[in-house]
């Protein structure tokens, strides 16, 4: 066997020790050609996408909703990711934690997490507060981030946030605005910018739910900690951490932003020493005239939370991820209103808008009950799951195949990538605008009139 | 002649060694750079359909002769070159005609066609290179017949296709190439959707444009 003969045998020996392309591509030139391979199981095949491996990072109530949702998430939809790891600095939220994920690492330290090469995405659903500091370190450890909204207490930190993002341009970086990644808000969204309705004359929104936000603790510090919604120096209020999915939802249905937003808050159930209103009321006027009339209260729960958009020919009302259409008597004729699944409601009859409804129709009551029953947070986690996954599968692909030492050529090229719409840092970053001097209004009293530039990040 | 292996279980990728015996001192390398693009068009009853990919790796290896400059004198007639190309099929995205993403459940259908489980990548061998034409300015293409062998979906077949190759300066050059085949040589079954009274057309256009460049002095193969 001459030289050359050797290197071809050692060159196949090494290929058939992995058939990854970054194996296949070191083996250029030196390996037979191999005729076509018999029938075998997929699973025998090593050229299967690699799991990406995500963390969640604070475990409190939210961040435990987001580990059940990811949970059936990765039964149901997506066998491309795994839960490798948990963080959470209270020993008690870790292990709450930990009996929704037993198979994760669990740790008290999120650099843990972002010292771990494996592990490419992280979930951060710790207080508003605290989402600088682990966000930034994780952009800065090459991680891809979903940080749940607002991404900030302050617009500073939040603006903080997007530049960095903005700046990873090889990461995906999404907000936890979920809203914008329910496909029944997706499909509604041209269907109100479109002139079905008439002219747009106003909103309303509402969330009620009777709760008190405050949690007990033997450990005063840990009280403290664990009651920052109601500590007034660092709350984004109610409507920095509820009003805005749907103060944000409505600019984007209208396809306009704030101009002025008018606020009153007061404490009408929890009279506990707090200081940040438990039921809040809200004027938020937009560019194009129509004003978005909101409440949000924890002191009663009657009607719990929808929206509803009036135009001249029809309204719209959206509750959870079903939506009706109530149509004027004069309105024109759409076409499809003969087939459409009617509702009462008390005298008005709504006809269903659902996205898929054909398909669902054909599956009848179940299929509709079906379609209803998965939450907006469910969405937005395979959207950020699977995108994830497709940008760390091309750059694998092009590290591969090019090398990494042009980072340039690898943006432009993750830039074609074809991914699913989710909310990145600029709609998280405005939204958190929004929310958080809706919230000023509130606290101040007084009326604030929206600069264009606070919505811009240079 | 190198033998050609007996099939292999599982993972499959097909790689190739140049045939004709070449001493390696004479061979400058040229690796793939980022920047290509490989597109194929195909024929339904409905409407044509594309598909197209940017990401085309390997290297190529020229001797003496092979005009890597810009203006460089060539004498036609066959050329010293190894090649080595592939494709992953991951890569390759259904569009509409002007150029927007058309289906991510074509997408599927398409790689579940071409066998991605088993044979992910599309790969390429070269055979033999005649030059057949030197360009009249120094900006033009040389114009070559190339035959090699292509493997798609775990199939392989000789392949005849004109190739263009123009030295853009910077010890980078851009080739092209495209051919026409059909989806049964390779032993994929057009795909008809049940119910849907569509059916697509056997034959397939491939192009590519492919940029490869010298990265660093040109180390040649191992000496003699």
């Amino acid at each position: 066997m001459n030289q050359s003969d050797r290197e071809t045998e050692l060159n196949r020996r090494d290929f058939l020790k992995g058939g990854s392309l970054a194996a296949m591509m070191t083996m250029l030139g030196g390996v037979p050609l191999l005729a076509e391979p018999a029938p075998g199981p997929a699973a025998e095949s090593n050229t299967a996408r690699p799991k990406v491996k995500c963390a969640v990072i604070g475990l409190g109530a939210w961040g435990r909703e987001i580990l059940d949702n990811l949970g059936l998430v990765l039964k149901d939809d997506l066998a491309e990711a795994e839960i490798a790891a948990i963080c959470d600095s209270y020993p008690a939220s870790l292990r709450r934690g930990a009996t929704k994920a037993p198979s994760a690492a669990q740790t008290a330290d999120y650099k843990t997490i972002l010292d771990n090469k494996d592990i490419k995405a992280v979930i951060v659903a710790t207080p508003t507060h605290l989402h600088k500091e682990i966000v930034l370190a994780a952009l800065q450890a090459g991680k891809h981030v979903y940080c749940e909204a607002p991404l900030a207490h302050t617009i500073e930190d939040a603006r903080e946030i997007a530049r960095a993002a903005k700046k990873a341009s090889k990461l995906v970086f999404q907000s936890g605005l979920q809203m914008r990644c329910d496909p029944e808000r997706r499909f509604l969204q041209p269907f109100i910018r479109s002139e079905a309705l008439g002219e747009l004359a106003m909103a309303r929104a509402q969330w009620h739910k009777k709760q008190s936000w405050r949690s007990a603790s033997s450990n005063p510090e840990h009280e403290k900690a664990l009651n920052w919604r109601l500590d007034k120096t660092i709350s984004p209020g109610l409507a920095g951490e509820i009003g805005i999915h749907q103060l944000d939802q409505a600019g984007w249905f209208l396809n306009s932003r704030p101009v002025s937003v008018t606020g009153l808050g007061r404490i009408a159930q929890w009279n506990d020493g707090r200081e940040v209103a438990d039921t809040i009321q809200v004027l938020l006027e937009f560019q194009n005239g129509v004003r978005l009339n909101y409440d949000c209260t924890l002191a009663n729960s009657f009607d719990a939370d929808y929206e509803v958009y009036f135009g001249s020919f029809a309204a719209v009302m959206i509750r959870q991820n079903k939506a009706w259409i109530f149509k004027e008597v004069d309105s024109p004729l759409l076409g499809w209103e003969v087939y459409g699944r009617k509702e009462t409601f008390h005298k008005e009859t709504g006809i269903a808008l659902m996205a898929n409804a054909t398909k669902l129709n054909a599956q009848g009551a179940k299929g509709a009950a079906e379609a209803s029953v998965i939450p907006p947070l469910h969405d937005a986690l395979v959207t950020f799951l699977r995108n994830t996954a497709e940008i760390a599968s091309k750059t694998e692909e092009f590290i591969s195949l090019y090398g990494a030492d042009d980072p340039t050529a690898l943006a432009k090229e993750l830039s074609t990538v074809h991914l699913e719409p989710a909310p990145g840092f600029l709609e998280g970053y405005r939204a958190t605008v929004t929310g958080l001097k809706t919230n000023e209004a509130i606290t101040t009293g007084q009326k604030i009139v929206f600069q264009p530039d606070w919505f811009e990040l240079s | 002649m190198k033998k050609l292996l007996p099939p292999i279980l599982g993972t499959f990728v097909v790689l190739f060694v140049c045939s004709a015996p070449l001493r390696a001192e004479e061979l400058t390398r040229f690796s793939a750079l980022p920047g290509g693009k490989v597109r194929i068009e195909g024929t339904s009853t409905i409407h044509d359909w594309q598909m197209e990919g940017h990401l085309i790796g390997g290297r190529l290896e020229v001797g003496a002769g092979f005009p890597t400059e810009p203006g460089q004198a060539a004498t036609p007639g066959k050329m010293e070159a190894k090649v080595s190309a592939v494709i992953p099929v991951s890569s390759l995205s259904s569009l509409e005609k002007d150029g927007k993403p058309y289906s991510s459940k074509m997408d599927d259908i398409a790689r579940g066609k071409l066998r991605m489980d088993v044979a992910p990548l599309i790969a390429y061998q070269l055979d033999e290179l005649v030059l057949k034409e030197t360009p009249k300015t120094p900006d033009a293409p040389y114009l070559f017949d190339a035959k090699g062998r292509l493997a798609v979906a775990g199939v392989t077949n000789s392949i005849s296709m004109p190739v263009t190759v123009t030295p853009l300066g910077n010890k980078k050059l851009k080739i092209t190439g495209q051919v026409a085949v059909k989806m049964t040589d390779y032993k994929i079954e057009p795909p008809a959707p049940v119910g849907l009274l569509i059916t697509t057309g056997d034959e397939v256009k491939l192009s590519f444009e492919w940029m490869v460049g010298q990265k660093a002095a040109a180390p040649t193969t191992s000496p003699k």
